[in-house]
């Protein structure tokens, strides 16, 4: 009695020094999460009180409800896809180990055709979604994209996504077979680095892009780049005009190989030079503030827990080393990436808000801004003033009537502009 | 499963005249005038025949021997164009001539396929048109206008009866694996034919390993070997394509440094006279799993394969014999030599992807691959494998471009490498090997 009573207590001791251990680095783990958290959340935007814009102020009765019917058809069946994406997975993850007889690879490739047989299925339970959000889009004549198109691009589009999920699995799996438990930490940062390197190359990955050859925008484009900081950016023309009528253009790159992308909706006439000028200094903005980095930054903070509640989930069946784990760490990872959907749109919005500012002060141009908002919410039929639901589960952007809001707000400290 | 009622009796001795042969083309002219004016009577009565079995169910007795005639005529006339056979062959199309038709009697046959005949025919003529040339037949086929012959003009029988002129003048004898290659892709030009004109209602049946009787049995230092009870999954069947992009990825980053090996092996085995076995060891890996990725992406094989290329590691095996002495002038003029080969590789590597596309289809409908498709690319793929692993010098032997049978036991396999020590195994390797038997 006496003896094992010996034996238990420094075992004992053991445990709880390693516990203590363990959670000192957990709370030093996570001050320096909050920290950095903190860090990146940090904006240029001064402190504003937005006063409440009235969309009727701005749209016709006609349009409000237009686009309101609109964005509530599109909002539900995204909603309802995702849930039959969890549904699947969650299917998934109870039977996907049986798909293992189909590999005569060993564990690590047995993951990969795992992984990638996961997100076949998802892709074939979402294709009746993806069919109504086209034949929705389609009907207000948003999109000019066909069905069998829309279907076709889609399973041609799962071979990139394949090579990015088996490179993925490949680096998880690898690092789980060889540090056990501790992958994550490896893993975390390794992934972060993957992002940075496919931020820098993203450029030479969009498709029908040519340099931007109008004088006048391309003037315009070289000194807004100077006024933001960030001379010599250059810019190029999307060609999606078979595609789609939506306008939009999108920042690209860091260092040299930071780029903006104008969609070609955006140019040819339907836009003004002003409202042009509104955009490009918006995306010229998001280069400005490093948003690119940032985004990688938040990445890291999302994967931190992540990997670590995945290793926990996998812990059950072996960890994710064995390829019978793969199925659940997959439904683990995409369902925090819907759970954690609603602050990545509050980061998203946060960035999105400091574009806007930056855009304002580079072009002092507020009546510009607020045509502009007003053109692409016509234009894309974009619901001014969304249900809170919607916003809070899908909205990456302000809403139209908050970037209002924030001009009417640069213009009030800005008086005569 | 019953034999097709339409099959090739071979009874040619491979031996042939150097003169009948420079001449052949010229010599088949008044056979070829003979053909046309054959052809359009046939026309006529495939149109008639048509309709009778449409209404008795049966094709009528001489409307049958009337086209078997004519399919035994323009069998024997291609064989002898195609150098698959020696003698003139007669103007009725009867009996006893080296390669000939042995055509059952008239059979019931099902009105509704007797009326699609010719859209059910669609798959089969593409691949008749890669095994046989779609010029084949011209009395019928009219020129070969179609895309297909284009991507292979002449099919398989007329790339290697090209080759085999050349070889006939120069041996006095037709090469075996040529004449079996340019019979294989008669006897399925045949069987096209008498499915599309009513002499028996079988489908064509692509299996080079029943296309003749009396394959040779043949202990290639490079051959396929493995199991597959032709189940297909339907969900991998379905995303078979993209599910190989990583494997198409790896297998390019594997080819950059494989290239710089086959460059070093070719110098070292010019020195040496024989292949180093480390350089061997590599390059006989990249083989294997290149097979392996083909095999999964063409249908070939169901499971997902390995990243290594370890011996034993997939149902469908490239089995690689160790290195052995080669003649230094084989080795310096090797790319020289194997160019007749990727000739025949271009038609094989048709025929291939064309399978994988028909086998995708009827995979993904019935959950198996039909075997005759899964044999004739596992073919393809044997061929494949020999020809590039001949220009890597990883053997000496040249590829055997006909159908054949392999020995039940298998040259030495390489023992795999072992892992690095300390640690742990990443688990690229696949089970252990299945047992060998031959698939094509």
């Amino acid at each position: 009695m006496m003896s094992a009573l010996a034996e238990t207590t420094p075992a004992l001791h053991k445990r709880r020094v390693r516990l203590a251990g363990m959670g000192a680095l957990g709370l030093v783990g996570g001050g320096l999460w909050v920290l950095s958290a903190h860090a990146l959340w940090h904006t240029s935007v001064p402190a504003l009180a937005l006063a409440r814009v009235d969309p009727r102020s701005l749209f016709s009765a006609a349009f409000l409800k237009r686009s309101s019917a609109y964005e509530r058809l599109l909002g539900i069946d995204r909603l309802l896809g995702e849930l039959a994406l969890l549904g699947v997975l969650a299917v998934y993850a109870r039977r996907g180990r049986r798909l293992m007889r189909e590999s005569a690879a060993g564990p690590v490739g047995t993951g990969m055709l795992l992984g990638m047989l996961g997100f076949a299925v998802v892709w074939l339970a979402e294709i009746p979604f993806s069919l109504v959000a086209v034949w929705w889009e389609r009907r207000h004549g948003v999109s000019r994209e066909g069905y069998v198109n829309s279907v076709v691009s889609g399973f041609l589009g799962l071979g990139g996504e394949f090579l990015f999920v088996s490179l993925a699995l490949l680096i998880s799996m690898g690092l789980a077979r060889l540090t056990r438990r501790w992958w994550w930490a490896a893993a975390a940062p390794l992934f972060a680095s993957l992002a940075l390197l496919s931020s820098f190359l993203s450029v030479y990955l969009i498709p029908e892009t040519e340099p931007l050859s109008d004088p006048a925008t391309v003037g315009d484009v070289r000194s807004l780049a100077r006024i933001e900081g960030i001379p010599g950016t250059r810019a190029e023309v999307q060609d999606v005009a078979r595609f789609t009528t939506a306008p939009n253009a999108e920042s690209v790159g860091f260092g040299p190989t930071r780029r903006l992308i104008l969609w070609d909706t955006l140019l040819g006439g339907r836009f003004n030079r002003s409202e042009v000028r509104a955009v490009i200094a918006h995306e010229l903005g998001h280069l400005a503030h490093h948003h690119i980095l940032k985004r990688v930054g938040w990445l890291i903070l999302f994967l931190i827990p992540a990997t670590i509640l995945i290793t926990l989930a996998t812990s059950r069946l072996g960890g994710l080393g064995r390829p019978e784990a793969v199925p659940l760490a997959l439904l683990v990872f995409v369902g925090l990436q819907l759970i954690t959907g609603p602050l990545t749109n509050i980061i998203s919005r946060h960035e999105e808000a400091e574009a806007d500012w930056s855009s304002l002060r580079a072009t002092r141009d507020p009546r510009a801004e607020r045509d502009l908002f007003v053109h692409l919410a016509t234009s894309s039929l974009v619901d001014p003033d969304p249900p809170s639901w919607s916003y809070v589960l899908f909205d990456d952007h302000p809403t139209i009537v908050q970037r209002v809001a924030m001009v009417d707000a640069w213009q009030a400290r800005n008086p005569g502009r | 499963m019953s034999r097709h009622r339409v099959r090739m009796v071979v009874r040619d001795d491979l031996e042939r005249s150097r003169l009948t042969v420079g001449l052949r083309l010229i010599l088949a002219i008044p056979l070829g005038v003979w053909l046309a004016l054959w052809s359009i009577a046939a026309m006529a009565a495939s149109i008639l025949n048509w309709l009778a079995t449409l209404a008795l169910g049966r094709s009528p007795g001489p409307l049958h021997r009337f086209m078997a005639a004519y399919l035994k005529f323009t069998t024997q006339f291609y064989a002898y164009l195609r150098l698959a056979a020696n003698p003139y062959p007669p103007f009725d199309g009867g009996d006893g001539y080296p390669i000939d038709l042995w055509i059952g009697p008239p059979e019931r046959q099902g009105r509704l396929g007797v009326l699609l005949r010719l859209p059910l025919a669609l798959p089969a003529i593409a691949i008749g048109a890669i095994l046989a040339g779609s010029t084949s037949f011209p009395g019928l086929t009219g020129t070969s206008s179609d895309p297909i012959s284009r991507f292979s003009p002449g099919g398989l029988a007329g790339t290697v009866s090209i080759l085999g002129w050349f070889a006939i003048l120069a041996r006095g004898r037709m090469p075996r694996g040529l004449r079996d290659a340019a019979v294989y892709g008669i006897s399925y030009g045949a069987q096209l034919w008498a499915y599309l004109l009513l002499l028996t209602d079988r489908y064509p049946d692509s299996d080079p390993m029943t296309a003749i009787g009396g394959l040779p049995l043949r202990e290639d230092p490079i051959r396929l070997s493995g199991e597959d009870d032709l189940r297909r999954s339907r969900l991998t069947v379905l995303f078979r394509l993209p599910l190989s992009f990583p494997h198409l990825l790896w297998l390019f980053l594997w080819f950059l440094p494989a290239l710089v090996a086959a460059i070093i092996n070719w110098l070292a085995t010019l020195a040496l006279g024989r292949s180093p076995a480390p350089l061997h060891r590599f390059l006989a890996s990249y083989l294997r799993y290149q097979v392996s990725v083909y095999a999964f992406m063409f249908l070939v094989a169901n499971p997902f394969p390995g990243f290594t290329g370890a011996p034993g590691g997939y149902p469908l095996d490239a089995l690689i014999a160790g290195p052995v002495r080669q003649s230094r002038w084989g080795v310096l003029f090797r790319l020289l030599l194997g160019l007749p080969a990727l000739l025949i590789l271009g038609v094989y590597s048709s025929l291939a992807w064309l399978l994988a596309i028909f086998g995708w289809c009827s995979s993904l409908v019935r959950g198996r691959m039909p075997r005759g498709m899964r044999n004739a690319a596992a073919m393809a793929l044997r061929y494949q494998a020999q020809t590039l692993g001949y220009l890597l010098l990883l053997t000496p032997s040249y590829p055997y471009s006909g159908p054949c049978r392999s020995v039940p036991e298998g040259p030495r396999i390489e023992p795999a490498p072992d892992p690095p020590r300390g640690l742990p195994p990443l688990g690229l390797e696949g089970p252990g090997p299945p047992p060998a038997a031959e698939v094509g």
